[in-house]
């Protein structure tokens, strides 16, 4: 039996081609499986599992997966691919065999999946990408505004420094998208800061211990520091503050546990800071959006999520910010702002353990 | 001639060939019984057996593994190691992405072009090797890191577009018309095996200095082995950019590694002068095989790769036991 | 060619490897339709020489003319154009190709399509070892797959199928067994005849007497003499420079067996191959193992050595019974087995004269698990000296000495243990007349000692003259045995093959 003959059949009768899908009307996609008592299959390709942030990621996707409305509306599955392409081409091709509903898919190449990607489309697959996305148009896109990020980031420190002082910036991982577009956004926001002088800019690798060496070499040839515009390892780049008995400046950074801790207050350090992470319950928006697409009550399009900055006024012990994780632990598996996209216990993001209550995902208007 | 009586108590032709490619009959072996247990896998999982759309886009993956093994191959018989596949792959890939274009003409002319490309970074290990006297692993490693980077210069964010029609000359998504090319690829070893160069690559790779010292150009025949490996990669690069419908110019850095698993998988010695192309094709699939039945058995993602190793661990020591039991028989 | 004009001839050849003066002024002059026979030490320069002349080893100085003409032979292929082919004492054949393949390579039988045809090529080579007598070679088979005699004969047959008008053998008939020197031998007699010159090394007396036409002796890197006659005794002086008496050393005088308990008694010993044999040897006795290839005596040793498996019998040492399951059971019981292959069965070619030595006996050498080097370097110089070992220093790796003086070295290892039996397995082949003699010294002074030696050789001659008994084994049991005096080699070998003819 030819399964993509049974495949096109279904497209038939369901009368959706893979093309135009950002126009659909809401319920264009709407399935049967709710009316029948069947739950809607959503699978999770992640390229790899090689750090704390993907870790965290699937882990808050297991724990959703457990939690109403999930529970009893999704059956869900994660599977990872070594940050090989061609490996995770395949898994999608054999998840694709599947027939799921939806694919979320954290992606190893923005253009290697675009193949199978568009042959899941084409058989009428929800495909969803999320954090690293890809270019093909047959797939929705999930993410936040990296440049955004960049400059948030910037604007916080020419506002704390009142427009004049010495920067540094601490880059992430040279000729990475990400990366471009976090300095583009700040660049944009110093340039029209003229009293903003930076005055070093180097990498610390989206890693808290090269941060704090790189940082460590570097400070004793640099004037005094007026603000921290760092990417990641911003506990690392505190450190290095510190160890050199420097004064640590305004710190703007991303979401490690560490940064979030000296924001409140650690080792008797309180660092005045702004910390805005790539949020790892982008797997759970993505499945809310997925959800919503199949009952019905979204259009298909793209997301952008907005950021969830918080500031050292912000920061709740206990609550984005926690004494008992380590640095490395990124503190932003739950929205710490103050209209949240959602909500989620720190156990979600630890071993995948679901909270007590109800996942509510509040989708960013369109 | 001898007398029959004693030409009778010899093994026949097919005994000998039986005998002299253990490495090959392992291959298929390990690739038909993977491909069992896929099926009776994908059943328990389905209720239903593999068919077309599986068939179509397993070979369409493989495929350029499959070219990347061939290329391997061809090197690591001369008792080499090209760790520049991948690199290779990288830059012809992304040349492919941006310079294919729409017309016809310009396909078929970027597409040697590539080729050709290909070719030349093959020339460059192959001379520096044979010329260089320098140890493979160091020439092809540094020269994997200089295709890299010319790779990214040429490719710096992942992109392009492969038009339709290439991606359905090549990896085309509606059947598996790219086993076609590999029964060619096959075809095209047989031939090969069968001229001054195919022999002379598996003399140099049994004992340079005796094949020197019996007429064959070691340093031409190695220059030329890395150089049709370099254009099977670029080949590689081509079907990669296909299947993919663009380009990125680090898709091709896992073909390195893959493409030693599935030589080795395939029978073909790292000591050179022994085995198949064939088989490292076969390696291929048996690869991409291990990871469509992990898959569908439903283990834990986490120690998806814990297995991977397991499996190919016990395959290479299967291989190694039961080649070593018929030598001896 | 005028017959004046020598075919080939080496002028003042100089050569070093690496600070290491292989040659230093050799000449060799060799004439159409002569045989030529090359002889000295290991290391002598022999091989360097024949290298040398066949294009594999660039000389540093003098020269080489083939038929007067002044060449030179960058490749073996520019000597092949010259008509000169030569087989290499390390065979140049490709393990992991067929014989059709490495007999025909770079001149394969095409198909129209200009591909290689793999039918004709296999029946192709059939023809050539065919046309040359050879018939049980498979051309089909897989290099690695033949014995290592047969891989010698393809690398001669191949030689010789081009029909060279100059013929160089390095040691070819190492590897052969008695009916495949024959064989060859008369190869080399059909090329004679028809005016090619051939010129081989050998370190079996018997092989030159029986067919060189003249013997040029080499000594330390140069010539030092060419001769029609020569005798063995006088051989062995030029080439090591010292007066040589006899040959062979005299036999100690036997032991009377009921003097003593045997130092080694074997009862109905059995074993795959070895039928239930049954023999003793006195101390101070040396008892010669002979027979045919294949008839059983490598698994006796094997066993004896605790390496092979025995099914069933006994084994007394000094009349109480041992069980040897392994060699460290046979070494510990005082027994040690110094095998022919050196490099596979023996020593650690990378490793120094004095780590090679001492590896034996490690456990005695190390106090508390540290080793005591002063005691080691103690130890291993002694025997370097005992043993005449020509070696730079202890230090030097074992692969840079010559074949003889690396068996010496696998001798001294061994008799470092101090054993009670001696078991020497053809622990001469492939080793220069002169340290033959000096290896047989070696074995009567250690008979004289009252050590047991049984010891196996592939050359009857040298069973006939150094055994105080010789057993002759075929298909597997003791089909006679010999005493000494007035063994002769052709004793042994007809006793060997009596049933057989």
């Amino acid at each position: 039996m030819d399964v993509s003959d049974r495949l096109i059949g279904r497209r038939t009768v369901l009368g959706a081609g893979g093309a135009g899908l950002a126009g659909a009307a809401f319920g264009g996609l709407a399935r049967p499986a709710l009316a029948q008592g069947k739950k809607f299959k959503v699978v999770l390709s992640n390229s790899y599992i090689g750090n704390k942030w993907r870790l965290e990621m699937e882990n808050v996707f297991k724990a959703a997966l457990q939690m109403e409305p999930y529970k009893s509306s999704i059956e869900g599955s994660w599977f990872n691919s070594d940050n090989d392409v061609s490996k995770q081409s395949q898994q999608l091709s054999n998840v694709i065999a599947q027939r799921p509903d939806a694919i979320l898919i954290n992606a190893a190449s923005p253009t290697g999946l675009n193949g199978i990607i568009n042959q899941g489309a084409a058989r009428d697959i929800l495909m969803i990408a999320f954090d690293n996305t890809v270019t093909t148009p047959k797939c929705l896109k999930v993410n936040t505004s990296q440049s955004e990020m960049g400059r948030a980031w910037a604007d916080f420190l020419v506002k704390k420094m009142n427009g004049r002082g010495n920067v540094i910036m601490v880059t992430g991982v040279a000729g990475t998208e990400v990366d471009q577009a976090r300095i583009k956004g700040a660049e944009e926001v110093f340039e029209k800061a003229p009293g903003i002088k930076v005055v070093n800019r180097y990498t610390g690798m989206w890693d808290s211990s090269t941060a704090e060496r790189n940082t460590a070499a570097i400070l004793p040839s640099l004037p005094q520091i007026d603000g921290i515009w760092c990417q990641g390892g911003t506990d690392g780049v505190i450190k290095a503050f510190i160890s050199a008995n420097r004064p640590v400046p305004p710190v703007a950074g991303e979401a490690e546990n560490g940064f979030r801790r000296f924001m409140v207050g650690y080792n008797g350090q309180k660092v005045d800071g702004l910390s805005i992470g790539q949020p790892p319950y982008l797997s759970v928006i993505s499945l809310e959006l997925a959800r919503r697409i199949l009952i019905g009550q979204h259009p298909k399009q793209d997301l952008l999520v907005p950021l969830a900055p918080l500031t050292s006024d912000q920061v709740k012990l206990g609550e984005t910010a926690f004494a008992d994780q380590p640095d490395s632990f990124f503190a932003d598996f739950t929205d710490g702002g103050d209209h949240p996209i959602l909500k989620l216990c720190v156990t979600a993001a630890l071993d995948g353990t679901p909270c007590s209550g109800r996942l509510d995902v509040n989708l960013p208007a369109v | 001639m001898p007398p029959d009586a004693v030409a009778s108590s010899r093994r026949s032709r097919v005994a000998h060939a039986l005998a002299q490619n253990v490495g090959l009959e392992l291959a298929i072996a390990m690739l038909v019984l993977s491909v069992a247990i896929y099926c009776a896998i994908y059943y328990a999982a389905q209720g239903l057996l593999p068919g077309g759309f599986e068939l179509t886009t397993t070979v369409n993956n493989t495929m350029p593994l499959v070219l990347a093994a061939v290329a391997q191959t061809l090197v690591v018989l001369t008792r080499g190691i090209d760790l520049s596949v991948g690199g290779v792959i990288d830059l012809t890939n992304a040349i492919a992405a941006i310079g294919l274009g729409d017309s016809l003409a310009q396909m078929v002319a970027v597409s040697v072009a590539v080729l050709m490309v290909g070719a030349a970074c093959g020339l460059l290990n192959g001379v520096l090797v044979a010329y260089g006297r320098l140890q493979p692993i160091l020439v092809t490693l540094a020269t994997l890191s200089i295709f890299q980077g010319v790779a990214i210069r040429v490719l710096p964010q992942p992109g392009g577009q492969v038009a339709e029609g290439y991606t359905a000359a090549l990896a085309n998504p509606s059947g598996p018309v790219s086993l076609l090319y590999a029964v060619l690829l096959a075809l095209i070893w047989w031939g090969l095996r069968r001229t001054r160069l195919g022999i002379g690559i598996y003399a140099i790779g049994n004992d340079e200095s005796a094949a020197e010292a019996h007429g064959i150009d070691a340093r031409r025949t190695k220059i030329l082995a890395y150089m049709l490996g370099g254009t099977f990669s670029a080949a590689a690069g081509l079907f990669l950019a296909a299947n993919a419908t663009a380009g990125d110019a680090t898709t091709g850095n896992g073909y390195t590694l893959t493409s030693i698993v599935a030589v080795v998988l395939g029978g073909v010695s790292l000591f050179g002068g022994r085995g198949s192309a064939v088989g490292a094709m076969l390696g291929a699939f048996i690869t991409t095989m291990i990871v469509n039945i992990l898959f569908f058995a439903q283990i834990d993602p986490l120690y998806q790769a814990f297995y991977e190793g397991l499996f190919l661990v016990g395959a290479v020591l299967l291989a190694g036991g039961i080649g070593r039991l018929v030598r001896r028989s | 060619m005028s017959q004046d004009v020598p075919a080939v001839e080496a002028v003042n050849l100089v050569k070093s490897f690496g600070g290491v003066r292989a040659l230093q002024g050799a000449s060799l002059a060799a004439a159409a339709g002569e045989v030529h026979a090359l002889v000295g030490e290991n290391g002598a320069g022999k091989s360097t020489v024949i290298k040398a002349l066949g294009g594999r080893v660039q000389p540093d100085g003098g020269e080489i003319r083939i038929g007067g003409r002044q060449v030179r032979l960058p490749a073996p292929p520019t000597a092949h154009a010259l008509g000169a082919w030569t087989v290499f004492q390390e065979l140049t054949l490709l393990p992991g190709m067929t014989v059709a393949e490495n007999l025909l390579l770079a001149r394969e039988p095409r198909t129209r399509l200009g591909l290689v045809d793999r039918r004709r090529l296999a029946a192709n080579a059939e023809s050539v070892l065919a046309g040359l007598g050879v018939h049980h070679i498979d051309p089909r088979a897989l290099v690695e797959d033949i014995p290592l005699a047969e891989r010698q004969m393809v690398e001669i047959v191949r030689a010789i199928s081009h029909d060279p008008r100059i013929l160089f053998l390095d040691e070819p008939t190492s590897s052969l067994v008695e009916r495949e020197v024959v064989w060859l031998f008369g190869q080399i007699r059909r090329l004679r005849a028809k005016g090619a010159c051939i010129v081989f090394t050998s370190h079996r007396w018997n092989e030159i007497r029986s067919i060189a036409d003249r013997i040029t002796v080499f000594r330390g890197g140069r010539d030092v003499g060419c001769f029609t006659e020569l005798s063995e005794e006088d051989a062995v002086t030029l080439m090591t420079g010292q007066r040589v008496e006899t040959f062979f050393p005299p036999l100690p005088a036997a032991p009377r067996a009921a003097d003593h308990r045997p130092a080694l008694e074997v009862r109905n010993l059995a074993a795959p191959r070895l039928r239930p044999v049954s023999f003793a040897v006195a101390p101070g006795e040396v008892l010669g193992i002979g027979g045919l290839a294949g008839h059983g005596h490598r698994e006796l040793f094997l066993a004896l050595f605790g390496a092979g498996r025995a099914t069933g019998g006994q084994v007394l040492l000094d009349g109480k019974p041992v069980r040897l399951r392994n060699p460290r059971e046979a070494e510990r019981a005082g027994i040690a087995l110094v095998p022919e292959d050196r490099k596979s069965e023996g020593l650690l070619l990378p490793m120094s004269v004095r780590d090679n030595l001492s590896l034996a006996l490690l456990r005695r050498l190390s106090r508390a698990g540290l080793l005591r080097r002063g005691l080691e370097r103690q130890m291993a110089g002694g025997e370097v000296q005992r043993l005449k070992v020509r070696t730079a220093s202890l230090a030097a790796p074992v692969g840079t000495l010559s074949g003889g003086n690396q068996q010496k070295v696998l001798l001294g290892r061994w008799l470092l243990t101090d054993p009670r039996v001696l078991l020497l397995y053809d622990v001469t082949r492939g080793v220069d007349v002169a340290t033959k003699h000096e290896i047989f010294e070696l074995m009567m002074r250690l008979a004289g000692e009252g050590r047991a030696i049984l010891f196996y050789s592939s050359d009857a001659e040298e069973l006939a003259h150094l055994g105080h008994r010789v057993l002759v084994m075929r298909e597997g049991r003791m089909a006679a045995e010999l005493r000494a005096p007035g063994i002769t080699a052709e004793h042994v070998v007809s006793a060997a093959v009596r049933d057989a003819a």
